[in-house]
């Protein structure tokens, strides 16, 4: 089974417990305004031009021959400081994780685990599944946005030791205004996730004047009574990839 | 009052104490013929007359330099003639037995010391009369009792065993000596620290404060004294390891060093931390909080490596336990070591570079290649061996009463040399390029990559990036090419393993560069891993600056590889991270873990360091809003803005693993 990711980190720090590498999955179906993975929201590969290398020598604007450049009307393989990288790559479960113990080689008892993140990882839950079941007995986490079907949900949050899910706004309106999405499913999925006896813990970034309000947090704070919660301080370079993807960061 | 002493000497404050002297000490000694060791005597006694004692206000630990630059011992004529036929050797990068000194005193060295040694000592103590007077002067009692007792005296306290220090090393560069390095200063100085504590002498908040003053010191003369740039003058301290009994050393004065360098962020002493397998985890992570400071400190070195290693080349196992590291990384015995550990160093990509354009149409086989490159190896070593003629070493009397062996004429219980190892990623990369390209794809014609390469890649765009980004790389765990770089290191340590030095000693090849990843990249073009001409290699013992590499573990899965008791003089491998990594005790503690694994891997030394590119980039900028900017360059740490721009911008091109 194939899917598609845009990155892999090795040495993540917020992705769990231990030195951990980080699978990015790409595509979501949630489109936050404050985003600041914007390559992991379409599923398909993008290409990425970082300009602040670019030293304007023209070379990509030549006309190419290679098949792989076609559909970004640029040639990708000649840039000297290599500013044009494709994000989305299709990689097979079973080889993916070949390469990902590799890691954990490595570090031996330093090593934490794997955490699936992305975009949504739940997106591609077969792939994701197959994934985890070639990472055993490694310690697994996700984090998701807990838009999935509930099946699909269920099955995942049961194959992971523990699971990092957003709650990033308690009202129906504001959620759809600000994600693109209700929270309605998230809400009944954190529901499964209370229930379901696995760690967890909810996580909620503090976008300013959006979700760190007294209003937004007190709610959510009634919803998930005890559970163990992270709020995540606004990161200040979530923009920095948008106008890489020729995108407009909507926070700006 | 260490804020205001920090405060001081950061604002370079103490520089109006300072004179040029206008003294041509040569001219007299070559008139009247004097000997080596006679003028260096004279040199020091005159110096010692000259320098004028200031204390400042805020300080407790005292000793200023006011003289700027030390005149020399030869006209240039004579240092011509006796360069034509000799390596000139001004004693540096060694680690002198301050510890006896501190214990005993002066006057119970003076009794052995040779007649040079007992001027020297004579002159030393004369200079410390003046600085007494000088406290009584200024009412500073304090001062006046100490120098009552340092340095004619033993130390009887902390307070005491740091001033004894700060003469010592005060002394060490008003002779001449470079790169004089601090040694294991944890484990000597300890006792004096305990017995305060014990007796109520002192509390730990004093300790601590008074430690810092002491640190603070390191950071008055250092511009006088430095080598390359500021910042490379060779004050390194050592903490931590083991003795000869198999010990920890490492010990609540440890503790309190690597606590006063986070306080006073300050570019020296720099502080360098001995582990082993059997160091405790949390040891790792107390170390990553100095790490957070952004200084680059500690370097940490591996016990389980180095000693093994030493011994392997001869050094006796009691010295290779008690090792330490020179001005910046290498490796050496305090009090015995007279090891000139720097005296060349050796080009990788000039291997490849010759083997490229004289043999690669020769050989019909990868294998072929490579020995061609190993035979380059050779050649390049032979040449800097046979380039280092007989040694002058000028005689430092002084150095010789604080060393456990006499250095005069360089001889020393271990006089080996040491020779860096430069672009070992460049010509690894370059390598794996041609076997995959070349000889198995067979995607590349030898001319092609010939003539791509003298012309710098000018007409082949896409050659370029193929070589440059698509190719495999040294730093991702990629046996292809991290196989390449263990025989490329195995055959550097081969070369020069039979090889004797014009003293009776061996060469230690190492992983280290100094300056050499600037020089000795412009002495070569363009090179077949994409790196084009007139671009740096990397610094020590990293993967090439350019390199996509998928992050910290598999660049410390590459870099543990090679077997470094063939290569043992030293040289870390740089691992950079973002400064939000150390944001919070979670990401210190994995980096700590981090480290711990380099180490359990067999890692011989490290060098790591918190950065923020976007401040880099606006110092560069506008520098004077980061003064005080640290960044760490091979082996030792600058003020970032003070730097020559081509090392401003090796160190933005660094790696960096951010989250």
């Amino acid at each position: 089974m194939t899917g598609t990711i845009f990155d892999i980190k090795e040495m993540a720090v917020h992705d769990g417990p231990g030195i951990r590498t980080t699978v990015f999955l790409k595509g979501c179906p949630l489109s936050c305004k404050w985003c600041h993975n914007p390559e992991g929201l379409k599923q398909t590969p993008q290409l990425m031009y970082k300009k602040a290398r670019c030293i304007d020598c023209g070379k990509c604007k030549e006309k190419c021959e290679h098949d792989e450049c076609q559909p970004y009307g640029r040639c990708i393989r000649v840039c000297p400081e290599n500013c044009l990288e494709v994000s989305g790559k299709k990689v097979y479960a079973k080889e993916l994780a070949v390469k990902l113990k590799k890691t954990a080689d490595v570090l031996g008892n330093s090593f934490g685990g794997f955490t699936f993140s992305g975009g949504e990882p739940l997106m591609q839950s077969v792939f994701l599944l197959e994934l985890a079941e070639h990472l055993r007995p490694y310690h697994l986490c996700v984090e998701t946005s807990g838009y999935a079907e509930e099946e699909t949900f269920q099955m995942v949050v049961s194959k992971m030791d523990l699971v990092i899910m957003d709650i990033k706004l308690a009202d129906a309106d504001l959620h759809k205004k600000y994600t693109g999405v209700s929270n309605e499913i998230i809400l009944k999925n954190f529901e499964i996730l209370r229930s379901s006896g696995k760690p967890y813990i909810i996580r909620t970034p503090l976008i300013p004047n959006v979700c760190d309000t007294e209003d937004n947090l007190s709610k959510i704070k009634q919803i998930i009574g005890k559970s163990k919660w992270e709020q995540l301080p606004y990161n200040q370079m979530a923009g920095a990839k948008y106008e890489m993807l020729n995108m407009v960061y909507p926070m700006r | 009052m260490v804020n205001k002493l920090r405060q001081y000497i950061l604002e370079k404050k103490h520089y109006q104490f300072r004179r040029e002297i206008n003294i041509n000490l040569a001219e007299e000694f070559k008139k009247q013929n004097l000997s080596p060791v006679e003028r260096m005597t004279q040199r020091f006694e005159k110096l010692c007359k000259m320098e004028t004692p200031v204390i400042l206000e805020d300080e407790k630990i005292c000793y200023l330099r006011t003289i700027t630059t030390i005149p020399d011992c030869y006209t240039p004529d004579e240092w011509e003639s006796l360069e034509a036929e000799h390596y000139m050797y001004k004693i540096n990068n060694i680690s002198p037995n301050y510890y006896k000194a501190v214990d005993k005193g002066l006057l119970a060295l003076r009794e052995d010391a040779d007649e040079y040694g007992k001027r020297a000592i004579d002159a030393i103590i004369e200079l410390s009369d003046r600085y007494r007077e000088e406290a009584k002067k200024q009412g500073r009692n304090d001062i006046v009792k100490v120098l009552e007792r340092v340095p004619r005296y033993g130390a009887t306290s902390f307070r005491e065993a740091l001033q004894m220090f700060r003469i010592l090393h005060f002394s060490l560069w008003l002779e001449g000596n470079m790169l004089v390095t601090i040694g294991r200063f944890d484990k000597h100085i300890y006792p004096y620290l305990e017995a305060d504590l014990k007796n109520g002498v002192l509390t730990k908040e004093d300790a601590l404060e008074l430690l810092e003053d002491f640190f603070v010191s390191f950071n008055k003369d250092s511009d006088i004294c430095s080598s390359a740039q500021t910042g490379d003058n060779g004050q390194s301290m050592m903490l931590g390891g083991i003795d000869e009994n198999g010990n920890d050393v490492y010990n609540l004065l440890s503790e309190m060093c690597l606590k006063a360098s986070y306080n006073n962020k300050m570019i020296d002493p720099k502080i360098n931390l001995r582990v082993s397998k059997n160091t405790p985890a949390n040891r790792f992570v107390e170390a990553t909080k100095l790490t957070k400071a952004g200084l680059g400190f500690p370097q940490y070195s591996n016990d389980d490596v180095v000693i093994p290693a030493l011994e392997k080349l001869g050094y006796e196992h009691k010295d290779a336990v008690d090792y330490t590291v020179a001005a910046c990384w290498e490796f050496i015995i305090p009090g015995y070591g007279n090891d000139i550990v720097n005296i060349d160093a050796m080009s990788y990509p000039e291997a490849v570079d010759t083997a490229l354009h004289n043999d690669l149409k020769n050989c019909e086989t990868f294998d072929d290649f490579f020995k061609s490159v190993q035979g380059e190896i050779g050649k390049i070593t032979d040449r800097i061996h046979s380039n280092i003629k007989e040694v002058f070493c000028l005689p430092s009397v002084f150095m010789n009463v604080l060393m456990d062996c006499e250095i005069y004429e360089a001889k020393g219980k271990y006089t080996n040399f040491g020779i860096h190892g430069v672009g070992i990623a460049t010509a690894a990369d370059s390598l794996a390029a041609i076997k995959k390209y070349v000889y198995e794809e067979k995607s590349l014609s030898k001319d092609e990559l010939i003539s791509a390469v003298d012309s710098n890649f000018e007409n082949t765009p896409e050659l370029l990036h193929r070589l440059r980004y698509d190719a495999p790389k040294l730093g991702n765990n990629d046996d292809y090419v991290d196989d390449i770089a263990v025989e490329l290191l195995d055959s550097f340590g081969n070369a020069l393993k039979d090889k004797k030095t014009v003293l009776g000693g061996i060469y230690r090849a190492g992983t280290g560069t100094a300056m050499n990843y600037l020089y000795q990249a412009y002495a070569i073009g363009a090179s077949p891993d994409g790196r084009r001409k007139g671009e740096p290699f990397g610094a020590n013992f990293s993967v090439s600056l350019f390199a996509k590499v998928n992050g910290p573990v598999s660049v410390i899965a590459s870099m543990t590889k090679p077997h470094f008791e063939n290569a043992i003089n030293g040289g870390p491998l740089t691992l950079e991270f973002h400064q939000s990594v150390f944001a919070e005790d979670d990401g210190i503690e994995k980096v700590g873990m981090l480290v711990k694994s380099f180490i359990d891997r067999g890692g011989h030394q490290l060098q790591l360091n918190s950065v923020n590119l976007e401040k880099l980039l606006d110092a560069q900028k506008n520098p004077e809003n980061h003064r005080q900017l640290v960044v760490r360059i091979w082996g030792w740490s600058a003020y970032f803005v003070e730097l020559d721009k081509e090392y401003q911008d090796h160190v933005i091109a660094r790696q960096m693993y951010s989250i």
